[in-house]
């Protein structure tokens, strides 16, 4: 068989990183799966053409800079060549002016919608992935790296820096690491859940009651319950951990929680309400790999493997006996 | 009942990487780099070895690591696994390996020049991104546009514009290309034959269409 030439890689490469942007049939997913595993130099060349095309992402700020309101003109008010780089003059002055990455301590708000996720870079290296319905606020100083996570979960992975420590403030606990990986969520009902990947976490509780630092160690999971009460550690098996963490290449995974904890869990990331009448329904056990967008797909698969229907309505998918 | 996860084939597998976290820090650590890493692996000459093919090579090995959390250096990384990427095919060639540990100490010199202050880069970053935007042709300009800033899915950028989404498609394809040639040179030489390109794109093992 003849060798590819990197060139003809690169042109299926960026094809494949536009079809990921637009959503993946489960074939295609497959097909690109395959592919990756055909040369070793596939998946490096992937790698950079989904970094070229994450790049337009901020696209937005250009145009922000210029003054562009998206989204609300009718007509699209397209950015000619000449308003790019005005955009991107202005922006690189605009950073300069107002310090965002100079090390001063001016919050920076991220957020995704629902069904939504999104990964930040920060200047120092870290990167922060917010999932579903998630904001935070990220304020970097001369000795601390502070984020405040608002609503919804996020995965952070720090880069070492021992002379700053990164601080990541929920409800009132504080969650700190010096160079590590780790998820903090922060969901409407729930307790407020610190899940370690790697290295080492300290974990403050709210003040108020006997302020007590927990170290975490990779695969402990931290719950913190509102007000003084004590932060409950559990350590999970690896599996579990990666179970956790499926959010991150849009998936959930469910290992035998009840039909209305899977369902909660579906509503965090679409508008589409899965509506459950019987309780006793509502109890069954479920496991399965789902996708995170689709939770028809997944009321279907319910259906049929709990031999239920399922009424499929605009918005809305009712499971009845 | 359905499948158990426990079953499925990637059990003993490492989970698998996060394409766009891992992208992410490619591009901010490894990717600015880039046009010094190609002109100095052209210097190295070795018979039948492009450095196309090194670069992609480099990449995927990064790609590989499950985390890089621990890489103080990434350039220095990157050139390292360069250097070992021609080193092993020099040995398969039975020639005498040019990149010796000189070659590698040179990676050494390189990166203890003072790295530019991650401000510039974040600054340069943007400034990059929009000469990249702008030197796009105009069609392909307006899909970005509406994808990135206006946010429309690609359905909807279709029915705005009266194309085929497959069109839409083609154009973000045309795109994406024509920015990393920009990018491989540093924002120095032309994007070529783009246009060419896409014409193929997809039809031999690439993505098919709807």
């Amino acid at each position: 068989m003849v060798r590819e030439t990197a060139e003809e890689i690169d042109e299926i490469a960026a094809a494949w990183a536009v079809c990921v942007d637009r959503g993946l049939t489960a074939a295609e997913a497959a097909a690109l799966e395959a592919w990756l595993e055909g040369d070793v130099r596939r998946s490096g060349a992937y790698a950079r053409m989904t970094w070229v095309l994450m790049s337009t992402e901020k696209a937005d700020l250009l145009a922000a800079a210029y003054g562009e309101a998206p989204a609300r003109t009718p007509k699209p008010a397209v950015m000619t060549r000449r308003r790019w780089m005005a955009a991107g003059g202005a922006m690189a002055a605009s950073f300069v002016a107002a310090g965002v990455y100079l090390g001063v301590d001016r919050p920076v708000v991220h957020g995704t919608r629902i069904g939504e996720k999104k990964v930040v870079s920060l200047g120092d290296g870290s990167v922060i992935t917010l999932n579903t319905a998630t904001r935070l606020e990220v304020a970097y100083s001369k000795d601390r790296r502070h984020v405040r996570l608002l609503a919804g979960e996020a995965l952070f992975d720090v880069a070492k820096d021992p002379a700053r420590p990164f601080v990541v403030s929920v409800r009132g606990a504080d969650v700190r690491a010096v160079g590590t990986s780790f998820t903090v969520s922060s969901l409407n009902r729930d307790a407020v859940r610190v899940l370690v990947r790697e290295g080492v976490v300290e974990v403050s509780p709210p003040a108020g009651g006997a302020r007590r630092v927990t170290r975490l160690a990779a695969n402990d999971r931290a719950v913190v319950s509102g007000g003084a009460g004590p932060v409950v550690v559990a350590q999970l098996p690896p599996s579990e951990v990666d179970a956790e963490l499926a959010w991150r290449q849009g998936r959930i995974v469910f290992r035998g929680e009840s039909l209305a904890a899977a369902v909660r869990t579906f509503s965090r990331y679409s508008d589409i309400a899965i509506i459950i009448d019987d309780p006793a329904l509502g109890a069954e056990q479920v496991s399965g790999v789902f996708d995170a967008n689709d939770p028809i797909g997944f009321a279907r698969s319910i259906a049929l493997s709990l031999q239920v229907r399922a009424e499929i309505g605009a918005d809305q998918v009712r499971l009845t006996r | 009942m359905l499948p158990d996860i426990e079953h499925e084939p990637s059990e003993t597998a490492r989970p698998p990487v996060d394409m766009r976290a891992r992208a992410a820090w490619l591009g901010r650590h490894v990717i600015p780099h880039e046009p010094e890493l190609r002109n100095w692996l052209r210097r190295r000459e070795v018979r039948d070895l492009d450095t196309s093919d090194v670069v992609q090579e480099v990449y995927a090995r990064l790609v590989a690591l499950p985390s890089v959390v621990h890489i103080q250096n990434p350039k220095t990384y990157a050139f390292q696994v360069a250097a070992s990427i021609v080193v092993s095919h020099a040995r398969r060639l039975k020639v005498v390996p040019i990149v010796t540990l000189g070659g590698v100490d040179e990676v050494h010199v390189a990166a203890e020049q003072p790295s530019p202050e991650q401000v510039a880069v974040d600054r340069d970053e943007l400034r990059r991104l929009a000469q990249a935007l702008a030197r796009l042709p105009t069609r392909v300009a307006e899909v970005f546009h509406l994808r990135r800033v206006e946010g429309l899915s690609q359905r909807d950028v279709a029915a705005r514009l009266g194309i085929a989404e497959s069109t839409v498609e083609k154009h973000m394809v045309r795109g994406v290309i024509m920015m990393a040639d920009w990018f491989k040179s540093g924002g120095s030489h032309r994007a070529t034959s783009s246009k060419t390109v896409i014409e193929s794109t997809g039809r031999r093992n690439g993505p098919g269409n709807r």
